[in-house]
């Protein structure tokens, strides 16, 4: 629309100006990133970083009897992906893969120590009534700590905060 | 709104995750806990690993020991004192048995429940009821503090709470404990005593009467004796031929808690070992046979083995011409419930006044089964009957009374509360009458006179056994021996062999003891037989003394000791090594060895000659034949590999279902309510076998073989039949031709696992032996009891021993542990492993300093 102040005066149109806009140039292609989130910053390598130091955390506390760790680690994670806004299609089976890795890593140093883990575990799973089998009572145990991370994570994208733009 | 609902319902589901993880529901365990890699089941790999040279730091130790272990992780304790020996002794059996000795104490204390939910809640309230606990507070109560005993029951317990005090620290507990979130309390000389208890009922405590009663109510009284009769026929080989002399009875020690004794009845004719019916007073009427039934469908609820059932144990001993490079040798096999964890803990403890090495009972301080410097001894059950049933007068008017002695007496009570995992608690009150507590009120209100609840200073007796260096002094220590009466086995370094059958022998004046008795006083045990009447030998003429459970004491032994159903062995497996040893001079602990692993069967040798002569007397199928010909020149022997074993165990089995079957069945005997006790199959009624062969060979046309309201039979009659019977049978089982049915594809043994988790037992395995060979094995065609433990002594000369022995499984209960079944192949293959020496020391790569 004409401005109306600007009608009757002096060089208030030109020609060649009554057009549209020419079409921007070509925007320069944008930098990549992981689809964990729209709008994330960040590389993945530093993901992957924070995903191990969360897993070398669980795995401490697991060594020291902290066993509700995982759903505290999940939790965080809740909090951090409805902040960050994260698909939960990524943050799922990020927080249940890096509990799970926790636990896994402490069985795994309890082992490097020469303790007998593979032979507990199948006594584990005999005195517990599933097939004694030794990947049994590994699986359950990683499972215990997979569904605290997953319970946490639920919870706190329930009670996070959310992304300012968001 | 949907931001609230997903906050409300994220809260919910965390919240039963974490509750569920923390504190378990139901007999799901608190699974973060449990599962957590660091503190849950997983610290158990702890206990797995190989056992390596350490200092340990015991509080209540006096003095340093040093403890040194064999490869096979068997301890040699070092002690200064015998409190620091057995302080060392319990921690060792904590910290190697810990799972084993907390489950038979929640056994005898009815705390099963607590650790395996409400599938434990009926084996708690019978033994709440029975009273394990009851009679090991009363034998506490009746021990002296500073007496040998209560200072080593002390000095042990010490050793235990050690333990448990460092697996508390170090969250390193056995994996059932992880699991459960259920840990072990403090061990108290209680405990030592509730499971000396347990092994008393394992070994003593029987339900036979109770069997009589609805066999004679169901065969009628004169079947019933003449089938089950208390001196079965036949040879029973009794260690003790006697001459015999009636001292009348002794009384029963005075009982803590029990008021009245029925040692104090009037005089009368104690009833001799052959008596008939009584006169009358043991009537079974419906609501006794009720009540019969009632208590052994409790019994039926237990874990196997929590009752005595089979006849356990060899033990021998050789001495001048018979034994070669020695001056004696005794040989040993205690039979039990085989399991993994064996129920022997082998153990050799020295300190000053105490050298003695054997097997030791995790939870009991001392060795039950083993040497000295100058003695060996071994056990075998006496089967003597310890277990009285009676019938209570009762009045609905009277609630909570009983009639006895011509006045109404008020039942004692007794409350109980037992926790239950995953459950609310029960609650369990207790009626005790005179002659003990009341197992059942359904139909007729009875009770129980056990000998196990006589509080019995075993472990007093053990120690002075443990310490004894001759015949005497071993006599005088088992003088004090009540329950569970066993026959103990002796030889010495001076070339002295003897045996004694020690124990509380119940003796009633009137009625008949196999049956449930009235309860009103006249049929009350009126006392015991005297210690120097009771079975026993020393250095007998033929230098040979052999028990094998068989009847301890000749046809002219003047006392009752119990019926041929189910409470003396048959005396197969004696014959049998009587026959071996006797027919031998020069014997080596080789020789020894090889009794100790016959196979022979001599029931199978006494039957087969007359089933093959009435084989000759019919018309045989081909297969038939081809199975005939497996009998012709087999020796017996049930080896693993013999087509003929299958074959003969297979017919005996037939052969009593043919003969006695018809008469159940037309009896209706309620066989479902104890088959253990009613059934007709072999070695569940051993009378049974022995009547069948004594017929078979001598009364072929006994009255028995004809069924009722059939035609007339004999026995090679019935014998062809069963013989066919079994062919199809084995046919139809095992296919193809009868020189393929190797008895080991029909015969196994197991040794399941204290834990009852099947994974964690070992076999079944396929294997040779029955219960009437010398390597027995008991419970049927998947074994689960037999040689416990296998030890052969032999002494060269003073105070020099050369031991020997194994036991199936090994030192660790833990099964991650290189120590848990190690033993077993050497057990299976028949190989014996050296004791380490009593009073020496055993050399070994692994060494403890514990240090106060």
């Amino acid at each position: 629309m004409a401005d109306l102040r600007r009608l009757g005066r002096r060089g208030s149109y030109r020609l060649g100006r009554l057009g549209a806009p020419p079409p921007a140039g070509k925007p320069p292609a944008a930098p990549h990133y992981p689809a964990w989130a729209p709008g994330h910053r960040g590389s993945a390598g530093l993901w992957l970083l924070a995903c191990l130091a969360a897993a070398a955390f669980i795995a401490v506390g697991a060594l020291v009897g902290s066993w509700a760790i995982p759903f505290l680690a999940g939790l965080a994670g809740g909090v951090a992906s409805r902040h960050g806004r994260w698909r939960l299609r990524v943050a799922l089976p990020a927080v249940v893969l890096v509990a799970a890795a926790g636990w896994g890593a402490a069985l795994w140093w309890l082992a490097l120590r020469g303790l007998p883990e593979g032979a507990v575990a199948r006594v584990i799973a005999a005195l517990a009534g599933l097939p004694a089998q030794a990947a049994v009572a590994i699986a359950v145990t990683l499972l215990v700590a997979a569904i605290q991370a997953a319970a946490g994570l639920w919870l706190g994208r329930a009670l996070g905060p959310r992304h300012p733009a968001g | 709104m949907g931001r609230v609902f997903n906050v409300l319902a994220a809260l919910l589901v965390s919240a039963a995750v974490l509750a569920l993880f923390a504190l378990g529901y139901g007999p799901v365990p608190a699974l973060g806990r449990a599962l957590d890699p660091g503190h849950g089941a997983w610290t158990s790999a702890a206990g797995g690993q190989p056992a390596h040279s350490q200092a340990l730091s015991l509080p209540g130790l006096a003095h340093p020991v040093t403890v040194a272990f064999t490869s096979h992780g068997v301890a040699s304790i070092r002690a200064a004192d015998d409190a620091d020996a057995f302080l060392a002794l319990g921690y060792l059996h904590a910290r190697f048995r810990l799972t084993e000795m907390d489950l038979e104490r929640r056994l005898g204390e009815g705390r099963v429940a607590q650790l395996a939910g409400p599938a434990g809640l009926s084996s708690d309230k019978f033994e709440l009821r029975l009273g394990l606990l009851r009679t090991a507070r009363a034998e506490w109560a009746a021990t002296s503090r500073t007496s040998p005993a209560g200072q080593a029951l002390i000095a042990y317990s010490r050793g235990v709470n050690d333990y448990l005090a460092q697996a508390s620290s170090s969250g390193e507990w056995p994996s059932i404990y992880g699991l459960t979130g259920v840990y072990p309390g403090r061990w108290t000389p209680v405990d030592s005593l509730v499971l000396q208890g347990v092994l008393t009922q394992q070994l003593d405590y029987t339900t036979t009467p109770l069997d009589y009663a609805i066999l004679e109510r169901t065969l009628g009284p004169a079947h019933t004796m003449a089938w089950f009769p208390v001196l079965a026929p036949g040879q029973h080989n009794p260690y003790d031929p006697g001459p015999y002399k009636d001292r009348g009875i002794a009384p029963i020690a005075p009982q803590a808690g029990q008021p009245v004794l029925a040692a104090t009845a009037s005089a009368g004719a104690v009833k001799g070992p052959v008596a008939g019916p009584g006169p009358g007073s043991n009537r079974i009427t419906p609501q006794v046979a009720a009540a019969a039934a009632a208590i052994l469908a409790q019994t039926d609820a237990l874990p196997a083995g929590t009752i005595h059932q089979y006849p356990d144990s060899n033990a021998w001993a050789a001495n001048g011409p018979k034994v070669a490079g020695a001056k004696s040798m005794l040989a040993g096999d205690p039979h039990l419930p085989q399991t993994v964890p064996s129920i022997w803990y082998q153990i050799a403890l020295s300190a000053p006044g105490l050298s003695v090495t054997g097997v030791s009972v995790p939870g009991l301080p001392g060795v039950l089964i083993g040497h000295n410097a100058h003695i060996a001894w071994s056990l075998t059950d006496t089967q003597n009957q310890a277990t009285l049933f009676y019938t209570e007068r009762t009045s609905k008017s009277r609630p909570g009374q009983y009639f006895w002695r011509g006045a109404w007496r008020r039942m004692r009570q007794v409350s109980y509360t037992i926790p239950v995992r995953g459950g609310s608690a029960a609650h369990l009150t207790v009626d005790i009458t005179v002659h003990g507590p009341v197992m059942t009120q359904a139909g007729q209100t009875t009770s129980v006179d056990w000998m196990g609840n006589i509080p019995s200073p075993d472990l007093a007796v053990m120690l002075a056994v443990n310490r004894a260096h001759d015949f005497a002094q071993f006599r005088a220590a088992l003088a004090g021996w009540r329950a569970p009466s066993q026959n103990f086995v002796y030889a010495d370094d001076q070339g002295n062999i003897g045996a004694i059958s020690a124990g509380y022998y119940p003796l009633v004046r009137h009625g008949d003891p196999w049956l449930p008795m009235p309860g009103t006083g006249a049929d009350d045990v009126a006392g015991v037989i005297p210690y120097a009447s009771v079975p026993q030998v020393y250095d007998p003429p033929g230098h040979v003394v052999a028990t094998a459970n068989q009847r301890p004491a000749g046809p002219s032994y003047p006392y009752y000791i119990g019926t041929s159903a189910n409470f003396f062995d048959p005396g197969y497996r004696a014959g049998e090594i009587y026959a071996s040893l006797q027919g031998r001079s020069r014997m080596h602990p080789a020789d020894f060895a090889a009794v100790q692993l016959s196979l022979t069967d001599r029931l199978a040798q006494q039957i087969v000659p007359p089933l093959l002569a009435a084989l000759r007397g019919g018309h045989l199928t081909a297969r038939q034949q081809a199975a005939a010909a497996l009998l012709h020149g087999w020796n017996g022997a049930m080896a693993q590999s013999s087509a003929a074993a299958a074959l003969w165990w297979t017919f005996w089995g037939d052969y009593l279902d043919a003969v006695f079957g018809p008469w159940w069945k037309a009896a209706k005997v309620p066989v479902h309510k104890d088959r253990a006790g009613l059934a007709v199959s072999p070695q569940n009624q051993v009378s049974l076998d022995q009547v069948l062969a004594e017929w078979t060979t001598a009364d072929p046309a006994n009255s028995a073989f004809s069924p009722p309201g059939g035609p007339h039979r004999t026995a090679p009659a019935v014998m062809r039949s069963a013989f066919a019977t079994a062919v199809a049978h084995l046919g139809a089982t095992l296919h193809g031709a009868p020189s393929s049915w190797a008895w080991g594809r029909l015969h196994f043994r197991q040794f399941p696992s204290v834990t009852q988790a099947p994974a964690l037992g070992y076999g079944p395995r396929a294997s040779g032996a029955d219960p009437w060979t010398v390597d027995a094995a008991d419970g049927g065609l998947v074994s689960h009891q037999g040689p416990s433990w296998r030890m052969i002594v032999a002494w060269p000369g003073h105070g020099t021993a050369t031991g020997e022995g194994v036991y199936p499984g090994g030192q660790s209960e833990n099964p991650a542990s290189p120590w848990y079944s190690d033993q077993m192949a050497d057990w299976w293959d028949g190989r014996y492993l050296p004791m380490p020496p009593a009073g020496g020391y055993a050399a070994g790569p692994v060494l403890w300093s514990l240090r106060p």
